[in-house]
């Protein structure tokens, strides 16, 4: 294949199987296997870290209580008053984003066409070819995650404030900027998305690139500010406007 | 000129966002140096500030790279 059908492959959701329950037929794509992975690590993660909790930390505990301290002050100095409300969600997606973004650097199983050439097992010939990687690369993960930031914006505004409040803050400081407040409410998800889909799909499409033309040692050297530094930066940067906007709301 | 060169032009003229974030994260360094040379004991907040500063304003050069992609992706008549 040339290098824009091996892109164009790298770049988009493959099918990988159907679940067929109740009459209908869910087409499960390796962007949603991605996240069941990321999944299934965070949730064992988080077990295996709270059991045994001791009074003085010792250990892994340390660990645990040094990330939820960080979320916390994190999410406390920019909202403010109502902290505990959010820090769950907000340090949730940020734990989630952390992995999702960087996750392109365990690719490391080979696909099943290459285990097939080497072992000439039968079980390998029909298998949908699958390899890691990041799954806010697909547009559907981050326009989600946009969706649902926006919601909490809109629903805290509304609790927390009594409705009346919250409707007449749109009219302040001057009546004539009501319309742009509302507008506010369509652009900030969608800059959200865009700006977390655009910088994870560039930064992967230069390591493919990279990959394709050499891969020795290249590629690690620069997936150190492509993936893990553009990654984790991004995911700060979705929470921390995130909360911006929660703050704003909330006033 | 054919469909395939028209795509290839708008694609190049949406890339141009670039410049701007470019110019615009250049100036933002720029004060962050200054700013260090004025006080270094707040270089940590300065360094934290500046990387937040550069990554908002990266998001309308990415909004030009997306768009520039889309169109080849999705438009090109091979």
């Amino acid at each position: 294949m040339n290098l824009g059908e091996e892109l164009i492959n790298a770049i988009s959701p493959h099918n990988l199987f159907n679940i067929n329950i109740f009459g209908l037929s869910i087409p499960v794509t390796d962007t949603v296997m991605t996240t069941w992975l990321i999944m299934a690590f965070l949730i064992i993660a988080a077990v295996a870290l709270t059991r045994n909790m001791k009074l003085i930390p010792a250990g892994k505990q340390n660990l645990t209580e040094w990330v939820v301290e960080f979320i916390n002050n994190f999410i406390k100095s920019n909202i403010g008053h109502h902290w505990e409300h959010f820090s769950a969600y907000l340090g949730t997606v940020l734990i989630f984003l952390l992995f999702a973004n960087v996750i392109s650097i365990f690719n490391i199983i080979p696909s099943a066409e290459e285990l097939y050439k080497l072992t000439h097992l039968s079980i390998f010939e029909k298998m949908p070819s699958y390899s890691i990687r990041p799954p806010t690369r697909d547009i559907n993960v981050t326009a989600c995650l946009a969706l649902m930031s926006i919601i909490l914006t809109l629903f805290s505004g509304i609790v927390i404030k009594r409705p009346k409040a919250w409707l007449k803050s749109f009219a302040e400081p001057v009546p004539i900027i009501a319309p742009f407040k509302v507008l506010d409410y369509f652009i900030r998800p969608t800059s959200l998305c865009f700006r977390l889909f655009g910088n994870i799909l560039g930064a992967f499409i230069i390591m493919e690139l990279i990959i394709i033309v050499m891969p020795a040692i290249f590629p690690a050297a620069l997936s150190i500010y492509f993936d893990l530094f553009d990654g984790a930066l991004q995911a700060y940067v979705f929470v921390f406007l995130t909360s911006i906007y929660i703050a704003e709301a909330i006033e | 000129m054919g469909v395939n060169g028209l795509v290839a032009l708008a694609a190049g003229i949406a890339v141009f966002t670039g410049v701007g974030a470019g110019i615009g994260i250049g100036i933002a360094a720029s004060k962050a140096a200054e700013a260090v040379s004025r006080q270094p004991e707040a270089s940590g907040k300065i360094t934290t500030t500046t990387i937040i500063g550069a990554a908002l304003a990266e998001a309308t050069a990415i909004y030009g790279f997306v768009i520039a992609l889309l169109l080849i992706l999705v438009r090109w008549q091979a």
